[in-house]
């Protein structure tokens, strides 16, 4: 902390030092952003950042400044049209969009941030050539300063690229969505032809306190806890079987190792979406399970029992029943994957350790839970981590798994819950299934989901790296 | 800032009717509530009366005039192949009549029980003119995303339709869009030779007789849109409050107490169940399901299932504290409507006039197995669906009901399907949640 606000202070010195100490060239360069390169010969290099900066200027002055001069209001013009019935035309008035004075106004203040930053450098690479110049050593030429480019400084460009597509393509969206979390943007307040506006802590509120006539905060603490139960479940399910899937096909006395080994992989060659929709219907209340559990005679029985109070069994339509109905179809799901990733690795641990265990007089299951477990989970330990991420996040097993369930549950009714439902899927329920496309409750799930997931991931790998593990496998 | 904008679109809409009655004379008549449904239309549209213009052919002659290059205009319908083909018909009709110009006319398929999502997703990116079921004529009124239909060119809708599907068109007294269809509603499909008409009357008989012969009934009583009708019919309300957005809902009071110990009742047999149109049509074809509700939209199956013995009726009747009630229901409409984004309004407009005037409807109305909303048209098309619809109108009512009612309404019919010792409560939760202010 301390050294980051010591990099900060220094960062600015060096700006002042640059502007004080700079000679003409370099405080002409203050307004005109080339005129410090033009003045010591570097005449393209000059036009270049000239040109960069104004470009820039055209752009905040004439697309996003207007955006940006509407930020803390999002927009006071509401549309109003009238239709002209002689010309059957109609003439619009000058109306605001809120969606695009937040889109807009973001990028245009990220991009004066980022113009900033280039202009300080600007400054103070100036500044640097003209202390090269006083002390007589060398200044490129353009054509030196481009050769540069493809060898010391060869990371600047490679970087370039993938580093603008970050900011644009993931950071300023996130920001964006961010800052949905704090308006009203709803079927109600759509743009273009209804404004929305901030809202404040309001929509975090609702979430998380048991507000008058509000069930959101209900709902999200039995969606969390069913998320972090399924998420739980279905990692260390699919991980446990799938190393001994491995282990069962790898096993000397198991025939035909390779046909076992492709049969289940026929499982992953089929799209998950296919197979999950096609068991959801298997399963149906009026699926072919049921039909055959009726045709056994096994309904009536269980009615008889009074186990069931329907004429089938409800698999993906009973709360209870369907949580561990998907937790067994994901198991058969997921498992050839696991078993994959588990037999390259089986094949991996040193024999000698095996080895040396058996001589030792180590049985199978003290090798196994000794040896092969812990070497196991040292390799896929980030793996697990990623795949535990994964889970809470997983929208298709759960999704397609639960179309046909209703909740029984009116508190999770009203904020548009089901018990099945994940963080995830109760988000997109609110935005693509409700009537009210509550946006700003979706963003703020998906703010909190973000937290959830990036506190556990951070947790878990600052303590699998503690220490010198990777030492004991070697 | 909707009122507002409302009131600046009426006021325009009276400034233009103002400015048309020295040239016009046109009668322009007054809509009646549909009968049955006064009770809940009458807040919204019962004392402000629609009215539209008759705009003069010299406006289209002008429009003519001043179209220069290729007008582009995209129009989304059903997905249904007959649909598809009609429309396309339709449109070459239309680029015929109007062979001055020069059209470039997109059909796109959308689904109309989904046509608000796709429109309000973008709507300036939306089609000009697209198909879509009355319900969601409130939120794309409130979105602006519909043209109010303040003048007519070729024809007057108000007068050709019938009553229920102009109320479906209009909101507060303005119309919003073209009644295209008038058979989005619900009905009893059977099977006739194992029902008698004595066993279709009422649900009480229906079980019974299922219940003989080992077979099964029932509906979707998951979906709120068909748990509505038992309620409606006992004379409970569930519409849009005064703001258009939010519900009032009085299904917990004393009847509608009763409607749900009734219907617990009812589902207390093993031959009624709880089934999804898709699973019921596979059942009905293995001769389990002997009697279904459902739409016009799944009597092709229906009939594949049953062969001649397919017939539909009304919705049966149900005990109310021992007094036989009519099941109610949603009336539903297809209706066109015109973006008001649309960068060529006056053609959108006349594309939709075009589509739904009654030639148009009849051709719909043949190829397809929906019934025209066109009062002309639609004596002159008769099915056992649409005259089971016919039969059940005056018990349906306009679907207006707010965003908030569809999951708690759903969830409600789940829980007296699978029954409740304690039937207040439910209701109570369930009115709670529709009711719940959406902000």
């Amino acid at each position: 902390m301390k050294r980051l606000l010591k990099a900060i202070g220094k960062y600015f010195a060096d700006f002042g030092t640059a502007v004080s100490k700079g000679d003409i060239w370099v405080k002409l360069s203050l307004i005109i952003m080339g005129m410090g390169y033009i003045g010591r010969g570097q005449v393209i290099k000059g036009l270049l950042v000239t040109a960069l900066e104004a470009v820039f200027v055209l752009f905040t002055k004439n697309i996003s400044w207007p955006y940006i001069t509407k930020l803390n209001t999002l927009g006071t013009v509401q549309r109003e049209e009238v239709f002209d019935p002689i010309t059957m035309t109609k003439t619009v008035n000058e109306y605001d969009n809120s969606l695009l004075i937040l889109l807009f106004g973001v990028l245009g203040i990220a991009i004066i941030v980022a113009f900033l930053l280039v202009y300080i450098g600007n400054i103070k690479s100036a500044y640097r050539i003209q202390e090269l110049k006083k002390n007589g050593k060398h200044v490129n030429n353009f054509a030196e300063d481009l050769r540069e480019l493809v060898n010391d400084k060869f990371h600047i460009t490679l970087l370039a690229l993938p580093s603008i597509g970050v900011i644009f393509m993931c950071i300023l969206p996130i920001i964006f969505m961010v800052c949905i979390a704090f308006t009203n943007y709803d079927a109600a307040h759509q743009p273009p032809s209804t404004l929305f506006t901030w809202v404040g802590w309001k929509n975090f509120i609702t979430l998380f306190s048991n507000k008058q006539g509000s069930t959101f905060a209900y709902a999200f603490v039995k969606v969390l806890i069913w998320t972090l139960i399924w998420a739980a479940l279905a990692t260390v399910t699919t991980y446990i079987g799938g190393i001994l899937l491995a282990m069962l096909i790898n096993h000397q006395d198991t025939k035909l190792k390779k046909m076992w080994r492709s049969l289940f992989v026929v499982t992953i060659a089929i799209p998950q979406f296919v197979t999950l929709l096609l068991i959801s219907k298997m399963f149906g209340n009026y699926g072919i399970v049921n039909g055959i559990l009726t045709r056994i005679g096994l309904v009536d029985k269980l009615l008889e029992w009074g186990w069931i109070s329907t004429s089938y069994v409800p698999f993906m339509t009973h709360s209870g029943l369907t949580h561990v109905m998907i937790i067994l179809i994901n198991i058969w799901v997921g498992i050839p994957y696991q078993m994959l990733i588990a037999t390259g690795i089986l094949m991996n641990i040193p024999s000698d350790q095996l080895e040396s265990a058996r001589i030792d007089g180590a049985n199978k299951f003290q090798i196994f839970w000794k040896i092969t477990m812990p070497y196991m989970l040292f390799i896929t330990g980030p793996s697990l981590v990623t795949s535990f991420i994964g889970n809470i996040n997983n929208f298709n097993v759960i999704y397609l798994l639960t179309g046909d369930y209703v909740t029984t549950d009116a508190s999770l009714a009203a904020a548009n819950a089901k018990d099945v439902d994940l963080l995830i899927t109760w988000l997109f329920k609110i935005t693509s299934e409700s009537q009210l496309k509550q946006y700003y409750m979706a963003s703020v799930i998906g703010i909190v989901v973000f937290i959830i997931c990036a506190t556990l991931t951070l947790v878990t790998y600052s303590r699998m790296i503690k220490g010198d593990k990777e030492e004991v496998f070697q | 800032m909707k009122k507002k904008l409302v009131a600046v679109l009426l006021t325009a809409a009276m400034a233009v009717s103002l400015a048309a009655c020295g040239k016009t004379t046109e009668k322009q008549p007054e809509v009646a509530p549909e009968q049955g449904t006064e009770q809940t239309t009458e807040e919204k549209t019962g004392d402000t009366e629609v009215v539209i213009n008759q705009g003069s052919d010299d406006a289209i002659a002008n429009l003519i005039a001043a179209t220069e290059g290729t007008v582009d205009l995209t129009l989304w319908c059903s997905e249904m192949e007959s649909y598809q083909n009609t429309m396309k018909e339709l449109v070459d009709e239309f680029k015929n009549t109007y062979s001055d110009v020069d059209f470039n006319i997109t059909i796109g398929a959308q689904s109309e029980s989904t046509c608000k999502d796709e429109v309000l997703k973008d709507v300036e990116a939306a089609a000009d003119v697209f198909v879509f079921a009355d319900d969601q004529l409130n939120e794309l009124v409130q979105a602006g995303a519909l043209q109010a239909v303040t003048t007519t060119y070729t024809f007057d809708p108000l007068a050709a339709n019938g009553a229920g599907a102009v109320n479906a068109a209009s909101l507060n007294g303005t119309c919003y869009a073209y009644p295209l269809t008038a058979s989005n509603g619900y009905f009893l499909i059977y099977d006739k030779s194992l029902l008698t008409d004595e066993d279709v009357a009422s649900w009480e008989n229906l079980v019974a007789a299922c219940e003989a012969q080992g077979k099964k009934c029932g509906f979707d009583f998951g979906n709120g849109w068909y748990t509505y009708g038992f309620f409606s019919g006992a004379g409970c309300t569930a519409t849009l409050a005064e703001d258009g957005v939010n519900n009032v809902c009085d299904w917990n009071n004393e009847t509608g107490v009763a409607v749900a110990e009734s219907l617990v009742k009812i589902c207390s047999s093993d031959a009624v169940i709880s089934i999804g149109d898709a699973d019921a049509r596979a059942q009905a074809k293995d001769g389990d399901l002997i009697a279904y509700v459902d739409g016009t939209w799944s009597i092709e199956d229906f009939q594949a299932a049953y062969g001649d013995n397919l017939a539909c009726v009304k919705l049966p009747t149900f005990e109310v504290n021992g007094v036989a009630t009519q099941e109610g229901s949603f009336a539903g409409y297809k209706l066109v409507g015109v973006n008001a984004y649309s960068k060529n309004v006056g053609w959108a407009m006349l594309l939709a006039e075009f589509i739904t005037n009654e030639e148009a409807q009849m051709k719909i109305g043949a190829n397809t197995q929906e019934g025209p909303s066109n009062i002309n048209a639609a004596a002159s098309i008769s099915s056992p669906a649409l005259s089971a619809l016919g039969a059940q109108s005056a018990f349906a009512d306009l679907q207006r009901v707010g965003g908030n009612y569809w999951t708690p309404a759903g969830t409600l019919g789940q829980t007296l399907y699978t029954g409740t010792d304690d039937v207040k409560a439910a209701l109570d939760d369930a009115v709670a949640g529709i009711t719940a202010a959406a902000e």
